[in-house]
């Protein structure tokens, strides 16, 4: 069978394939980064091989932003029930401060709080990345038209059954928009959980900005760079399973 | 049977709906009309609890709905509005399956049914009951909201302006599509419009309301000849006579008239003609095609050139049709009698000015 949906995934898995048979190659990473930069006498970072930075970033994001969702998109559709839409601003303009402020600065001031390592970059990524869910999800479901909902009602749903199979669903696209953008911006972000010693692919960047060894900062960027896309494609292809759902707001994010 | 019983509703200060009391048979249409903000559609969404009168009590079938949940209630309601609300994510098939799927029905008995509704308001399943709303045209979508909203059969549907966003010819074949699934499943309908020619044409009362306010109940016949007040006197407008003969079906005023074969042979059209001077003309399959004016036949060269001859279509109306498209036949032919023919176009009767004037008079309920 060769639907559009069957090639969309087909590629996906075919590019993620590539991408790690490509981070398991060291050697050719070597090779490749010794020709590009012949001054620096060592060009990949000692610390781990690019598959286990490659796998410790991916975990970093995928913790923070399982968190990011879990609580982002029961927020979202808390704030736009009856119990609580007053808080809705509140809770708009909190996250939108959640992104204004720097992750660096969330690290220093969660290290004294939480330590070094894991916990506190997960921390500072969950409240970067909590915005753009919060903000889609509450932009999909007042954006689900009113006629829509009172037929739901009308028909004799309950509010849940209403908010579960027809809010939801029609809001989708939007909030599954949200997410890709977080989970996009996550990936970048994560780097900096390598100044206080969560690993990833900012290890090798923040070791050659420090010892000022280009080779070292091209080995943590490209990778970083193809997991951003990786998964952009990844939540593209789960936004186009709702394309039935009709595309409510203007610009998703 | 729905019963209204001084039911009102108020948000602050305002009354959007005042002291109502109003009875509606079980198997009838009753249409609620009335100027934009006179309540009716607030009335209408009360009986399903969508809004919760601020006094007064509404009793379905005898039980008071506020001791019913409003689910439960809801889904014993079939429910359609203006812009249809078609869940946009499903088929036209799930969306249709949704109240029977609220209730638990099983999958063959929803899928028998799904099927059974498209053929009902006319569209094809096999066509149909995979597309998604957007792939339908807007009388489409109506279709499929009338047909969501009789899914379960349930004995009351609630409509609210169920015909209104769609093209006027669309709207007037919906309509009559819609009379005549009311003449087989005798519903127990509650239509909300501003349209009154869709009240005339659909209602076996209407209940027009101005400002909150029930002003008259009745049949249309008695509304449109006997207006309450000066609000329903202008609501109903100067054309009234016109309306009322809208509610009449020409059926019962047809009356035989002399015909005349297209081959017959002059001593026959004498004796057909029998002293009248008009004499309709059909053919052999019985189809009026034209008049014979019994004084052009000696100075006419043959019979057929005597034969004034006129599309069938043009000038012949059903039996049943009303007298409102009888009367416009016939002003729009300048003739003061017109043929009725039957499904078939075959020759019935006629029908003449004098007869409606008549059935005017007669009609004053």
């Amino acid at each position: 069978m060769s639907s559009p949906r069957f090639r969309r995934w087909a590629l996906l898995a075919l590019l993620a394939a590539g991408f790690i048979a490509l981070v398991s190659a060291m050697k050719l990473w070597e090779v490749s980064l010794a020709f590009l930069f012949p001054q620096e006498l060592q060009v990949v970072h000692p610390r781990a091989t690019l598959l286990v930075l490659v796998w410790e970033h991916i975990q970093l994001v995928a913790v923070s932003s399982a968190l990011t969702l879990l609580i982002g998109i029961p927020l979202g559709i808390w704030v736009t029930r009856p119990g609580g839409k007053e808080l809705q601003p509140v809770v708009a303009s909190v996250t939108s401060f959640g992104q204004t402020f720097p992750p660096v600065a969330v690290l220093a001031l969660a290290v004294p709080l939480l330590g070094f390592g894991l916990l506190p970059t997960v921390v500072a990524l969950f409240l970067y990345g909590l915005l753009p869910v919060v903000r889609n999800t509450i932009a999909g479901l007042n954006a689900v038209p009113n006629d829509v909902l009172e037929a739901a009602y009308g028909m004799g749903m309950s509010r849940f059954q209403a908010l579960l199979r027809v809010e939801i669903p029609v809001a989708a696209r939007a909030i599954i928009a949200g997410i890709r953008v977080s989970v996009v911006i996550n990936i970048g972000t994560a780097m900096i959980g390598a100044v206080i010693g969560a690993g990833g692919l900012g290890s090798p960047i923040i070791a050659g900005l420090v010892q000022d060894n280009i080779a070292y900062i091209v080995e943590g960027a490209a990778p970083a760079a193809m997991l951003a896309i990786l998964a952009d494609q990844l939540l593209a292809n789960v936004e186009k399973e709702f394309a039935h759902a009709p595309d409510i707001i203007a610009s998703p994010a | 049977m729905i019963r209204l019983e001084h039911v009102s509703k108020r948000y602050g200060n305002t009354v959007a709906v005042d002291d109502v009391s109003l009875e509606i048979e079980t198997g009838l249409v009753c249409v609620l009309i009335g100027p934009s903000g006179c309540g009716k559609t607030t009335t209408l969404r009360m009986i399903n609890r969508l809004m919760e009168p601020t006094s007064g009590r509404i009793l379905v079938g005898g039980r008071d709905i506020s001791t019913t949940r409003p689910e439960e209630l809801r889904r014993s309601i079939g429910y359609a509005i203006q812009n249809v609300g078609l869940f946009p994510h499903m088929t036209v098939a799930a969306n249709i399956s949704v109240v029977p799927g609220l209730l638990h029905w099983d999958k063959k008995r929803i899928a028998r049914r799904v099927e059974e509704l498209l053929a009902l308001v006319g569209l094809d399943p096999y066509a149909h009951a995979a597309k998604y709303p957007s792939q339908l045209s807007g009388g489409e979508a109506q279709r499929v909201g009338v047909a969501r909203a009789l899914a379960a059969d349930p004995p009351i549907l609630l409509m609210d302006e169920p015909f209104g966003a769609v093209d006027p010819m669309t709207r007037e074949r919906l309509q009559t599509q819609f009379a005549s699934i009311q003449q087989a499943l005798k519903k127990t309908v509650i239509l909300v419009t501003h349209d009154l020619d869709e009240a005339i044409r659909l209602a076996d009362r209407i209940a027009i309301m101005e400002s909150g306010r029930l002003v008259q109940y009745d049949t249309p016949e008695v509304m449109l000849a006997r207006p309450a007040n000066k609000f329903v006197h202008d609501f109903v407008g100067a054309d009234h006579a016109l309306k009322r003969l809208s509610r009449i079906k020409i059926g019962g005023y047809v009356k035989p008239a002399a015909t005349v074969r297209v081959n017959a042979s002059a001593q026959e059209i004498a004796s057909a003609l029998g002293g009248h001077r008009w004499g309709w003309v059909v053919d052999e399959a019985g189809r009026p095609v034209g008049w014979i004016d019994a004084r052009d036949l000696p100075s006419a060269a043959s019979l057929s050139e005597a034969i004034v001859r006129a599309d069938t279509d043009e000038i012949a109306v059903a039996r049943t049709a009303t007298l409102r498209e009888a009367l416009s036949r016939m002003l729009g032919n300048g003739m003061k009698s017109i043929p009725v023919i039957d499904g078939q176009g075959r020759f019935l009767g006629e029908i003449t000015l004098r007869d409606i004037e008549t059935a005017t008079a007669e009609a004053e309920p």
